[in-house]
């Protein structure tokens, strides 16, 4: 036994082409594309959830279906649409429902479902590279986050310094620059 | 089948973490042969690497293997419903254990957290005890743990500046502290732009700011790097061994006497004990192959959960309610540190993306007994803390503080300007036991062997509610003062499953009252040690650790001077 052995990993389908677009469509609200830069879909969020729902994240896989499966029936109910099909600002006034919870009744766990994705989509926004998302380095670019980098130099821990951005992700920083 | 029987030993120890993997150290030295059984295993410094998504947000899916089996249960009061059951346990498995990936804050204690029953009487009567409480004096002083105290920071390396060395009091360390015989062993982590501006504002308001004590290292120590300043330190391991986990500083030393045979990945299930009460080893499965080994003392170091649970599953004639347990004592006086915080938004950027959080600068003007107490109706307080260190996903995950929505353009906008504009004040506050809070079995969930988890009742006290709202309005000062543009309090944690665990199995002279004596021996199992804040009665408003592992090398410094005693 090793202290890294992860779960097993197997390459099944996540999801069915449906759930996938409308995945695809939720973090793309959440994180639009514009002038500040690439959204969630651009930078790979929809691939990092899809993937963690293979393995780290498996037991809340029926989470994302069942969660799914609410917002394309309300999304149909309104519109006789798909959610993926509606326009963006149909979809915000759905996403908002969903994040205040505000019409409990077919689906009582929509705020924790809307939180899910939330997080889900920051973690593929901006987390390392490694996991499949935050694609080109885009999410830490937004937030002006300058890089992994080993060893930080006292002057880069001063307020006022512009510091050069390094693009490595965890594991080329381990097997490059040591 | 039958256990596998294995040759006998002097001590065996159960868990190599923060406690048992500095207790080691004495003991090896003095000659004592040592079994350590540890349910993780070893880790290289190239496994931690600077990953966020797997240290902080999937918290070390790798080395959880036992810990992720028994995650304890909580409900609020005895007939209270059930808390949400958190879908990851605090702590980890490895050799080293919560120390290889700890903030690595090194503080003591102060001298009033030993005293906090007669100190509280003597300065505002009794009536200043909660209603409840089952707080009592330790069963020795901080002057008795000072030496230990220093042991510990020269054996692991801990970097700091003395506030009161010998009652000389320095203005650069921590005003508050109690005498040291001594100077750290090393000087402070480095000065941090961010750091330093918190600290100025602390000192124009008449406070008395230092930088906390850290079990990292400033400069190079013991042939160990100085800490590189790369970030995700909190929560993770350090790839070049400058945090002192006792992974990489007191285990190899003890190891190098030939002395303590580590066993990895060894699950102990049972504490075997004779018909005298005494104890004689401890049964583990290894490989899903159960073994038996025995030892002329046990000593217990798994952390407050497990320590607990672990007596009262092994059940004996002896010890019938479970091992130690004959006072009805096992679980109680659980409790631990309440938290909560401000964080601030800034108009400029504040650049804490790198260094550690142990780098940043603290406060204990209200923390202890280090004010006044008669209008505020609460004991103790807390110890205030601007870490360093932002990761991104942390950063980004923003309070907007009520500035924009939480997603969608504007969000991306607002984090796109303020993700490196805003800090936490966080406010660490002493708690005390009280006659409704306990650890006991839960009856009806179990771990992945079919054993019982630990289940924690809680319950939050109004005197906690009221520090904590003191020290939200105390963080609020000084997060303004620094020019904080806006504020936002961050939620009221309770008491409940934590990092910062106490109690269980109390230290005091008193076997009604306590599960060991004031040397970390069980009262009712002479040849049983327990290590771990399970022994500690109050809280302090600061991290356990260094505590811990005072106590746990006077425990083994005890048992080597007993050991005919004790032993056999
Ligand atoms: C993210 C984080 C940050 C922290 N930061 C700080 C800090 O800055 N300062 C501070 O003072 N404290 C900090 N702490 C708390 C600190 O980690 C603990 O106080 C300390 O590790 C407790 O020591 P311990 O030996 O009791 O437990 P651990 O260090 O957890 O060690 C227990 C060991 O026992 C093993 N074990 C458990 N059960 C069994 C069994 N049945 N059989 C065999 N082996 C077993 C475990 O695998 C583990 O290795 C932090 C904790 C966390 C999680």
């Amino acid at each position: 036994m090793s202290a890294l052995r992860f779960a097993g990993t197997t390459n099944a389908e996540v999801f069915t082409p449906n759930e996938r677009h409308c995945l695809e469509a939720i973090v793309s609200r959440i994180i639009p594309a514009d002038t500040n830069g690439p959204g969630a879909v651009e930078v790979g969020c929809a691939l990092y959830i899809e993937s963690a729902l293979r393995d780290a994240y498996r037991s809340q896989k029926s989470a994302y279906s069942a969660g799914l499966a609410a917002l394309d029936s309300r999304a149909i109910e309104r519109t006789g649409k798909l959610f993926a099909a509606l326009d963006i600002n149909e979809q915000d006034r759905i996403l908002s429902e969903f994040e205040l919870n505000t019409r409990v009744g077919e689906y009582q766990d929509s705020a924790a479902f809307f939180e899910l994705v939330r997080r889900h989509t920051l973690e593929g926004m901006f987390g390392d590279p490694l996991y499949g998302g935050n694609a080109n380095f885009a999410g830490w670019d937004l937030i002006g986050y300058p890089g992994l980098r080993m060893y930080v130099t006292p002057e880069l821990q001063r307020m006022d310094v512009a510091i050069h951005r390094l693009r490595l992700s965890a594991k080329q920083l381990m097997h490059g620059s040591r | 089948m039958a256990p596998v029987n294995l040759p006998r030993t002097d001590v065996v120890l159960i868990g190599l973490g923060a406690a048992g993997g500095l207790a080691v150290l004495p003991l090896a030295r003095a000659g004592l042969k040592i079994v350590g059984l540890e349910a993780g295993g070893w880790f290289r410094s190239a496994d931690h690497r600077p990953d966020e998504i797997r240290n902080n947000i999937r918290h070390w899916p790798h080395a959880v293997q036992k810990a992720n089996q028994e995650i304890p249960t909580a409900r609020n009061g005895r007939d209270g419903p059930p808390l949400p059951r958190p879908d990851y346990h605090p702590m980890m498995n490895g050799v080293g254990g919560t120390s290889l990936h700890y903030w690595g804050q090194s503080w003591r204690l102060m001298q009033w957290d030993f005293k906090v029953r007669s100190e509280t009487i003597r300065r505002y009567g009794v009536s200043a005890i909660p209603p409840g409480c089952t707080v009592e004096d330790w069963p020795l002083s901080y002057e008795e743990l000072e030496p230990y105290y220093d042991k510990v920071e020269y054996a692991i390396g801990v970097s700091g500046k003395a506030g009161n060395v010998q009652g000389n009091i320095s203005r650069t360390g921590n005003v508050f502290e109690s005498p040291r015989q001594r100077e750290y062993p090393m000087p402070p982590l480095r000065a941090a732009g961010f750091a330093d501006h918190m600290a100025e504002a602390a000192s124009r308001l008449g406070w008395h700011p230092y930088s906390p004590p850290a079990a990292i290292n400033s400069v190079p120590y013991d042939k160990r790097s100085a800490c590189f300043y790369h970030g995700f330190c909190g929560s993770g391991g350090c790839p070049v061994n400058a945090k002192n986990s006792t992974a990489v500083s007191t285990i190899p030393q003890a190891i190098a006497t030939g002395n303590l045979k580590i066993v990895p990945y060894a699950h102990v299930i049972a504490i075997e004990s004779d018909a005298y009460g005494r104890v004689t080893g401890a049964r583990y499965l290894s490989d899903k192959r159960e073994y038996f080994q025995p030892a002329s003392v046990v000593l217990l170091a798994g952390y407050t959960y497990e320590n607990t649970r672990l007596l009262l599953l092994s059940k004996s004639k002896a010890y019938p309610r479970g091992l130690s347990n004959n006072h009805g004592q096992v679980g109680l006086h659980y409790m631990s540190h309440t938290r909560t915080g401000v964080v601030g938004l800034f108009s400029f950027d504040l650049n804490r993306w790198y260094g550690t959080p142990a780098q940043g600068t603290a406060l204990d003007d209200w923390a202890d007994d280090n004010f006044d107490h008669s209008e505020v109706e609460f004991i103790g307080g807390g110890n205030l803390l601007v870490p360093m260190e932002a990761k991104p996903i942390e950063a980004a995950n923003m309070s907007t503080f009520g500035k924009a929505p939480r997603w969608g353009s504007s969000w991306k906008a607002f984090v796109r300007e303020n993700a490196a504009r805003w800090a936490p004040v966080w406010a660490q506050i002493s708690t005390f036991p009280f006659e409704d809070r306990f650890l006991d079995l839960d009856p009806a969930v179990k771990d992945s062997l079919g054993y019982p988890v630990c289940r924690l009742t809680v319950g939050l006290k109004e005197t906690e509610e009221r520090a904590m709202r003191f020290m939200q309005e105390k963080a609020e000062r000084w997060l303004r003062e620094a020019g904080a543009i806006a504020t936002n309090q961050l939620p009221l944690f309770p008491i409940g499953l934590s990092t910062h665990a106490y109690g269980g199995t109390r230290m005091g002279e008193n076997p009604e009252r306590n599960v060991v004596n004031g040397w970390g021996f069980s009262h009712e199992a002479p040849n049983l040690g327990i290590l771990g804040a399970s022994t500690m009665g109050t809280s302090g408003a600061r991290n356990p650790t260094l505590t811990v592992q005072a106590l746990a090398w006077r425990t083994a410094d005890y048992l080597i001077r007993q050991w005919k005693f004790i032993a056999e």
